[in-house]
């Protein structure tokens, strides 16, 4: 069996063959700014909380977002690269990489890369680093916060108005500070309408795991649904796509309506179960990590605390073609009118995080 | 407690066990063959990822399921090249595949669908949800005829204990250790299209999350036997889905919630205690491990 040696021998190497395939650093244009960006575990195409992220450095490269269309905004020609750690001990590797090579901005996405962006950044104090939805205080590191809070807020309302059964759902991915803010601000948003509503919480798992195991998310949220449950909040990165295919699964009544309904996360998720998503609570990643980018080709750079809230909208709930028969005209005024009063600081949001 | 044990519970812990049930045979018939077979997970990710794929590609989740046990039996067919031809240590060649299975189905995911972490979700008319299950618990009988009642079965069992006096006996030892590694991946690859286009819709990065050693466990649990390891497997989705239902529901007596973390430790704490006191000795296949290399 010689072929099959050879075979053997042969697949590694077609492996990195093709992996080599790609630019490498050194053809990189270094008269152009470059950014460079390092994911979270659930990688760039998770429809949520990192496809956000690189739809805001897809827009600053191009000024179209990555399906092609115009993102409305001026593209700066950047440099752009991007890092999918498969696990979290390639993150590092990954920041360290672009660092060596004198990267003007490097981009670290979600919470778990905060300590690693600190150790990097206290390495290399001259170039910029921007971490999302982490916070450190060194000069040359940007935090970009969102409250969540409020925006799941504003959820929480719309799906108490919506509710037959008076009873919520909630999914969260790990049970961690940053997935408490979405729910109980969910949770405070919904008994704002109505104090008896019941909102079921439940995590995925302890392990980052949790973000990709939409097959516990499914069950979660038929398990939630057995309980009553008639619109569940997902924040669980893929996991939560499982909830997608559990209210799908529940159908759809006499007059075509759905039953049950999902609320997508972080993007706008109502084009994946048309019909089924009653809303998505939005985070803008794309917005900071914009913003971010523009400050260090003009050369504007900020350390420190970047906050996006309602008023700068940052964090906000999407309303388009497949949701506006969803949802009712009163449920949106509610909605607005909460907006509203929380930009006006009259209604106060839990901060689940920093309580 | 209605809100724990009701009906409901019962379809999410079958639902939970299938793919397990499925990896942990296809371990079996590695293991009693000889072969250690730490790479079910990496051969779950492969039949996952390509049953979603093909199924997203073509529209038919039957083909998407032959793609899915072919690429197990790839997988399989590389495991069993280096670990039976080539005598390399089966542990290592089992953690290189499953280290190499959390890259691969990303970046072939990337190369086919511009989407490095997930495939597109497959619309609902094209999932299995409820074949693969089928086919999982009627593999617990025939396997059990397999194995104790075909000369295939004793052939299998025989390079697996002693190969030595196997091949005195006449068995092409090599043979038959190929044919089980071969069904471990087919069966494992099958576990793994489930999840991907049974349970859920799509195909997630390392979406197995630990199924697969998890079944390896079940299999030692049911001492390497097809109907006790089903049991075991069983015990696994029960408790998993008991955990998923306690969760905000069972409160300590003070009124507070119990931590999440705390639930979610219960299958693997029960696990220890049943393995440490209630089975009694799980004795492995004795050449379990071995490669067999034929005296001259």
């Amino acid at each position: 069996m010689k072929w099959s040696k050879a075979l053997l021998c042969l697949a590694p190497a077609v492996l990195t063959a093709t992996a080599c395939g790609q630019q490498s650093y050194a053809s990189d244009d270094r008269s152009k700014p470059r950014v460079g960006i390092v994911f979270d575990i659930g990688g760039k195409d998770d429809r949520s909380f990192n496809a956000a992220a690189w739809n805001g450095v897809r827009c600053a490269e191009t000024g179209k977002w990555p399906d092609g269309k115009d993102c409305g905004r001026p593209g700066f020609g950047i440099t752009l690269r991007d890092v999918e750690p498969g696990t979290p001990v390639n993150i590092e590797p990954g920041m360290r990489a672009f660092a060596e090579r004198k990267y003007d901005l490097i981009i670290g996405i979600g919470f778990a890369q905060a300590p690693i962006i600190e150790t990097v950044a206290r390495d290399y104090p001259d170039i910029h680093f921007a971490i999302v939805d982490g916070v450190s205080d060194l000069p040359n590191v940007a935090s970009l916060v969102f409250k969540e809070h409020e925006g799941s807020y504003l959820v929480g309302i719309l799906s108490a108005m919506t509710t037959k059964t008076n009873t919520l759902g909630f999914i969260g991915g790990m049970d961690i500070g940053l997935i408490h803010r979405f729910a109980k601000g969910f949770e405070q948003g919904a008994k704002s309408v109505n104090p008896n509503i019941r909102v079921i919480e439940n995590y995925v798992g302890v392990t980052d795991a949790a973000w990709n195991n939409p097959g516990k998310g499914k069950e979660l949220a038929l398990s939630q649904i057995a309980k009553g449950a008639d619109v569940i909040f997902p924040a669980a990165g893929n996991s939560g796509l499982g909830a997608f295919d559990a209210v799908e699964d529940m159908g759809r009544d006499a007059s075509g309506r759905a039953t049950h309904f999902v609320i997508g996360v972080d993007s706008n998720m109502n084009m994946l179960k048309p019909g089924f998503v009653l809303t998505s609570m939005l985070k803008r990643v794309d917005n900071a990590v914009y913003q971010i980018t523009r400050d260090v080709v003009n050369k504007q750079f900020k350390p420190g605390l970047h906050v996006f809230g309602l008023e700068s909208d940052g964090v906000g709930y999407a309303i388009d073609e497949n949701n506006k028969d969803l949802l009712s005209p009163e449920a949106i005024r509610a909605a607005e009118e909460a907006k509203k009063k929380i930009i006006a600081g009259e209604i106060k949001v839990t901060d689940a995080m920093f309580q | 407690m209605g809100e724990i044990l009701n009906i409901s519970l019962i379809w999410s812990a079958v639902r939970l066990s299938t793919p397990l049930v499925l990896a942990a045979l296809g371990g079996m018939f590695a293991e009693r063959a000889g072969v250690i077979n730490i790479a079910l997970e990496g051969m779950m990710l492969a039949g996952a990822f390509t049953a979603a794929a093909v199924t997203y590609t073509t529209g038919s989740p039957w083909i998407g399921l032959t793609a899915g046990v072919a690429a197990g039996l790839a997988i399989a067919w590389v495991h069993a090249v280096a670990s039976i031809r080539y005598r390399a240590d089966q542990v290592v060649t089992g953690t290189a595949i499953n280290i190499l299975m959390i890259g691969v189905p990303g970046f072939l995911s990337g190369a086919l669908f511009l989407s490095s972490g997930s495939t597109p979700q497959i619309p609902k008319e094209h999932l299995v949800p409820w074949t693969p299950i089928v086919m999982a618990f009627a593999a617990v009988p025939i396997s059990w005829y397999v194995l104790y009642r075909t000369p295939f079965g004793l052939r299998l069992r025989a390079v697996g204990e002693n190969p030595e006096a196997a091949d005195a006996a006449g068995i092409r030892v090599a043979a038959v250790r190929y044919i089980g590694v071969l069904l471990s991946g087919a069966f494992a690859a099958l576990g793994g299209a489930y999840l991907s286009i049974g349970q859920s819709s799509l195909f997630t990065r390392n979406m197995t999350s630990g199924r697969g050693f998890i079944a390896l466990a079940a299999l030692i649990f049911g001492k390497w036997r097809p109907v006790q390891t089903m049991f075991a497997c069983l015990f696994f989705g029960f408790t998993e889905a008991i955990t998923i239902r306690m969760q905000g529901v069972v409160k300590l007596p003070s009124g507070e919630d119990i931590p999440v973390q705390f639930i979610q430790m219960v299958p693997y704490l029960l696990t220890i205690v049943v393995l440490a006191g209630f089975i009694g000795h799980s004795r492995p296949p004795r050449a379990l491990g071995r490669p067999y290399q034929k005296e001259r």
